[in-house]
């Protein structure tokens, strides 16, 4: 447990976008997936998953609907929108640039 | 797409709010359950798992306040909170808030309507077609000053310039006038025009047609232009009215069109004109109008023009200098105007857009204007500065609860916003308080009796104006005192060392500001007082006759098309019947309303001075006397033996005998009038003055004395009957009404009332007047007494920590209300000395003016009021009184105070 590490500020975004890309998903299971595909190593604050999926809700890029969740209760479901697609694929870019860049600057010095 | 999400997005979460709410709750529930299912699922009992979920989960508030931020409706509900409390503490503190509505509504109620009277009369422009091209036109007196007015004939040689005006227009000053609609004879509004009129201005008809050059010539059939705001108002805007025949004064007029809606009438000055006729029609609807054989239509008209291209304003004037010269010289008897304006030379040529209503009377009307705006300018600084004191106190009293807020981690910009919002609702509350108050008040002015029907409207710009300065208001009032509580000292404060030291300065202006407003108020409430004398003065000046019991009906049977000889036998008739109604003890035949005068110059038989007298004639027949029970002091009144061929006879005054015959047993004397050798009337009897009832005629401009004609010998037609009854004035009336019908059912009834409803109506005037300055001293005394209450209030807080040292040392509470009280009687005393010592000024100044002022345009009659000490005295009781009330009671609260609790007071 204490090995994990907050997720950072500002990649937040992009791993809830990449999470839902694959299906539509309730807070909860977003924040458990993203702690499993990470095997453990990033931890989702609730603090900041929630205002989180609410700010990207405001922007338009994912929708909420009402669905059932796997044990049979009502929770909001969170999808990709046609922009959230776009700017996930923006992100990731970006992501990229970014981590590449770290890595140059890590590796040369 | 995505714009249409995020608005869909707010939009929802603003307008299912709740929905929201309840929706995040049930999301994070769910959070919550399926983390504690998960750590049970890693061995953990169901409690040590809850615990754990929720440690991890963190505070629940937190990341629901940080999701409604993230949604971006955190303003808006922070607005929403804010108005919340604030509405909650404006209600809690009703006393408060009562007192702080009550004064904003009052003094933004009587700036908007005082400002409406204003804007209607001084500054609604008119919408007249490119009016930088316009021009006004006056005849000059002989000082060179141009006179109020210009005649036909001059307009007439104005309008054959046309290589400096592309098209002239004269427009007549408005006339009352008498027509008939839907059965019964209305006051309206006539105004002569040339066929011309809109053209010039710029402006078409709303409906129809204006009249044309044919219409305008002499002896064309009767046409009319009905105004726009009578056509929607008494018509219901049916155009089915253009090619009706309406009487108006009696003669059949075909309506052929509807005004522009935007033009009210020459004069735009409250009264909107009703009908247009041709200026040629004049001779037929008020034949009065020209009592000289002569070729023009003496009509006082306003003349306008619009310039020929390339032709400026002094071209223009030169032009019409040279005409003038002209005119005087050719035959100046011609180009004179009824009245008694001297014609000079000269002209005046000046643009429209520099005229309100006449270049020599702008500039008083605007200085008086302006003057009243000041006042209630003057009136609402000083709402404003007691509502500021107000919150002041207010702030004072809640400075712990500030500090307490800040020390708990408030910014002070949350503060602000707060006390803001607060401040912001209460003057937007006196907005529409004001808005209320101020419709009250317009609806009261329409309510005096005027033989015009004045015409303001709570505009948009004045609606506007209000709302404007509630606002402007509001966050200047509100911002003072909050800024002042935010920038309290933390420490100080909350220790609770409140003897701060006062600041004497800002109590010094307030005291001021106390003792300026206990004067104001005086002064309204003297004013009050002179216009009650001035009523009271009219009352005592109709003792002479008795009205009780004696009702009058007026008809007009010019609107029911009799011959004179004719009409003549229908009121003999009507006077027959209404004699022969039981319990009628006398009645009487008379023209005019009873009491309507009429001024002529007359001339003593074997007076020295054969220059003439003025004396005031009423025409009354026989009967007259006993209805309104006059005592005859010597000879007899008028019977039948005073027929048209018998010498011509008078009943006289005992006011004209003594000032015009030397003794008041003048019966046997003789006079004519002055302009008529051959009118030599014998006087028969002297009758006690009476006055004539009538406010103006008998209180502020007194007239000749009066005397009697007979109608019988005049040849003027009767209007009016008048009758005394044993029993009940006003079933008296509906009999008199019901044997009008009887006698011709087309006859109108143009007035119906008891004569003591009669001379009711003649006080209204003065009476509103009276009301207004009454209702405008109430004002000021509750103004004053708000702010009284507010700066003892304000001491009291302040004070409280030494007056609960002083009662827990053994000072009783007489003690301590006194020693408040000193303070407060010294600033009504100061101020009510000053406010008697204005009125007794004001009064002095006026007793002075010689009972009348040049305004520029005419005399503006003032009345001569009496220093009466005991109106003086009951209103420095009245001020003295509602002072003290208002500083009892914050006075009082101290007084009771606990010790214990004023100790630790805040």
């Amino acid at each position: 447990m204490s090995d994990q590490t907050d997720v950072l500020q500002g990649t937040l975004d992009l791993l809830i976008l990449r999470t839902i890309a694959l299906e539509p998903m309730h807070g909860w299971a977003i924040a458990q997936r993203i702690q499993q595909i990470s095997d453990e190593q990033l931890r989702v604050a609730q603090g900041s998953l929630y205002p989180a999926l609410h700010r990207l809700e405001h922007q338009g890029w994912i929708t909420a609907d009402w669905g059932t969740s796997e044990n049979n209760r009502r929770a909001r479901f969170y999808s990709l929108t046609k922009a959230g697609r776009k700017q996930l694929e923006a992100e990731v870019a970006k992501w990229e640039r970014l981590s590449a860049g770290v890595n140059l600057v890590l590796q040369r010095t | 797409m995505r714009l249409f999400h995020i608005l869909q997005s707010r939009l929802r979460s603003i307008l299912f709010r709740d929905r929201r709410e309840s929706d995040l709750d049930e999301e994070l529930q769910l959070h919550l359950d399926r983390e504690i299912e998960r750590l049970e699922a890693t061995g953990l009992s169901h409690e040590q798992a809850r615990l754990q979920a929720l440690r991890a989960f963190g505070g629940v508030e937190q990341i629901k306040e940080a999701a409604r931020d993230a949604r971006g409706t955190g303003a808006w509900d922070a607005l929403v909170r804010d108005t919340r409390q604030g509405l909650r503490r404006l209600v809690r503190d009703w006393r408060f808030t009562t007192a702080a509505v009550l004064i904003l509504g009052l003094a933004i109620g009587a700036n908007t309507a005082i400002f409406s009277v204003v804007n209607a009369v001084l500054f609604r422009k008119q919408a007249f077609a490119d009016p930088d091209r316009l021009v006004n036109i006056y005849q000059n007196d002989r000082t060179g000053r141009p006179l109020v007015v210009t005649s036909y004939a001059a307009y007439k040689e104005i309008a054959e310039y046309p290589d400096v005006f592309a098209s002239t227009m004269a427009g007549s000053i408005p006339n009352p006038g008498r027509y008939l609609h839907e059965g019964a004879v209305r006051d309206g509004v006539v105004e002569f025009a040339t066929a011309t009129y809109l053209d010039v201005l710029g402006l078409r008809p709303s409906l129809g047609r204006w009249f044309d050059q044919s219409e305008e010539r002499p002896g064309a059939p009767l046409v009319a232009v009905v105004g726009y705001q009578a056509w929607t108002r008494l018509f219901r805007a049916d155009p089915s009215l253009v090619g009706r025949v309406i009487k108006i004064e009696g003669r059949p007029v075909t309506i052929i069109g509807i005004g522009p809606a935007n033009h009210r009438g020459t004069l735009d000055v409250g009264l909107g004109t009703d009908f247009w006729l041709p200026i040629t029609a004049v001779p037929s609807i008020f034949p009065g109008f020209a009592p000289r054989d002569v070729p023009t239509i003496f009509v006082p008209l306003f003349v306008k023009a619009r310039l020929r291209d390339g032709v400026t304003v002094s071209q223009a004037k030169a032009a019409m200098d040279v005409l003038g010269r002209r005119l005087a010289a050719e035959n100046p008897e011609a180009f004179r105007i009824e009245g008694e304006f001297s014609l000079g030379p000269g002209m005046t040529v000046v643009p429209s857009t520099d005229v309100r209503i006449h270049p020599q009377a702008d500039k008083p009307l605007m200085a008086i204007a302006s003057l009243v705006l000041v006042v209630v300018g003057l009136v609402l600084a000083i709402a404003c500065s007691n509502l500021a004191t107000l919150l002041l106190v207010r702030g004072a009293t809640r400075a712990k609860e500030v500090s307490v807020r800040l020390a708990m981690g408030a910014t002070r910009r949350q503060l602000v916003r707060h006390l803001l919002s607060e401040s912001v609702l209460l003057s937007l509350a006196g907005g529409i308080a004001g808005c209320i108050v101020a419709s009250w008040g317009m609806r009261a002015l329409q309510q005096i009796d005027l033989p015009f029907r004045l015409d303001f409207t709570v505009d948009y710009r004045v609606l506007a104006f209000a709302i404007a300065v509630s606002l402007v208001t509001g966050v200047v009032f509100g911002l003072a005192p909050a800024l002042k509580a935010t920038r309290v000292d933390l420490v100080q404060t909350l220790r609770d060392e409140g003897l701060q030291p006062i600041d004497h300065r800002r109590l010094t202006l307030k005291n001021a500001l106390i003792v300026f407003q206990v004067a104001i108020s005086v002064l309204l409430l003297g004013g009050t007082s002179i216009f009650l004398q001035m009523t009271a003065a009219a009352r005592a000046l109709r003792i002479g006759y008795a009205v009780d019991g004696v009702a009058m009906l007026e008809t007009d049977l010019r609107f029911a098309s009799y011959s004179d000889a004719d009409a003549r036998r229908v009121y003999d008739d009507l006077l027959r019947r209404i004699q022969a109604v039981p319990g009628v003890q006398s009645a009487a035949l008379l023209r005019g309303l009873p009491m309507g005068p009429n001024s002529v110059q007359i001339v003593v038989d074997g007076a020295s001075d054969q220059k003439g007298v003025e004396a005031v004639v009423f025409a009354a027949g026989p009967g007259f006397f006993d209805t309104l029970r006059i005592p005859l002091l010597y000879g007899r009144v008028f019977d039948a033996r005073d027929r048209a061929d018998t010498p011509h006879v008078a009943v006289i005054t005992d006011r004209m005998a003594r000032l015009y015959f030397g003794s008041v047993d003048a019966v046997g004397r003789r006079f004519r009038i002055q302009n008529n050798p051959n009118s030599w009337t014998e006087v028969i009897g002297v009758v006690r003055d009476t006055g004539t009832g009538d406010f103006e005629d008998d209180v502020l401009d007194p007239i000749g004395p009066p005397f009697y004609n007979s109608y019988t010998q005049t040849g003027a037609q009767p209007t009016t009957v008048m009758a005394r009854t044993s029993g009940d004035a006003a079933s008296l009336v509906a009999a008199m009404q019901r044997e009008l019908r009887a006698v011709d059912v087309t006859l109108p009834v143009v007035t119906a009332q008891t004569m003591a409803q009669k001379l009711e109506n003649a006080q209204a005037a003065p009476k509103g007047i009276a009301t207004l300055f009454g209702a405008l001293g109430g004002l000021g005394l509750v103004l004053a007494s708000i702010g009284l209450y507010a700066v003892v209030a304000f001491a009291v807080a302040r004070r409280s920590r030494e007056i609960g040292i002083r009662m827990a040392l053994g000072a009783r509470s007489q003690q301590v209300v006194w020693s408040i009280a000193q303070g407060v009687a010294g600033l009504i005393g100061v101020g009510t000395g000053i406010g008697l010592v204005l009125l007794v000024l004001l009064i002095l100044v006026m007793r002075a003016g010689s009972g009348s002022a040049d305004i520029g345009i005419g005399n503006l009659t003032v009345y001569r009021p009496s220093i009466d000490p005991l109106a003086l005295l009951t209103i420095a009781a009245v001020t003295a009184l509602v002072g003290v009330a208002a500083a009892f009671v914050p006075g009082r609260r101290a007084a009771l105070m606990d010790p214990l609790v004023a100790l630790r007071h805040d």
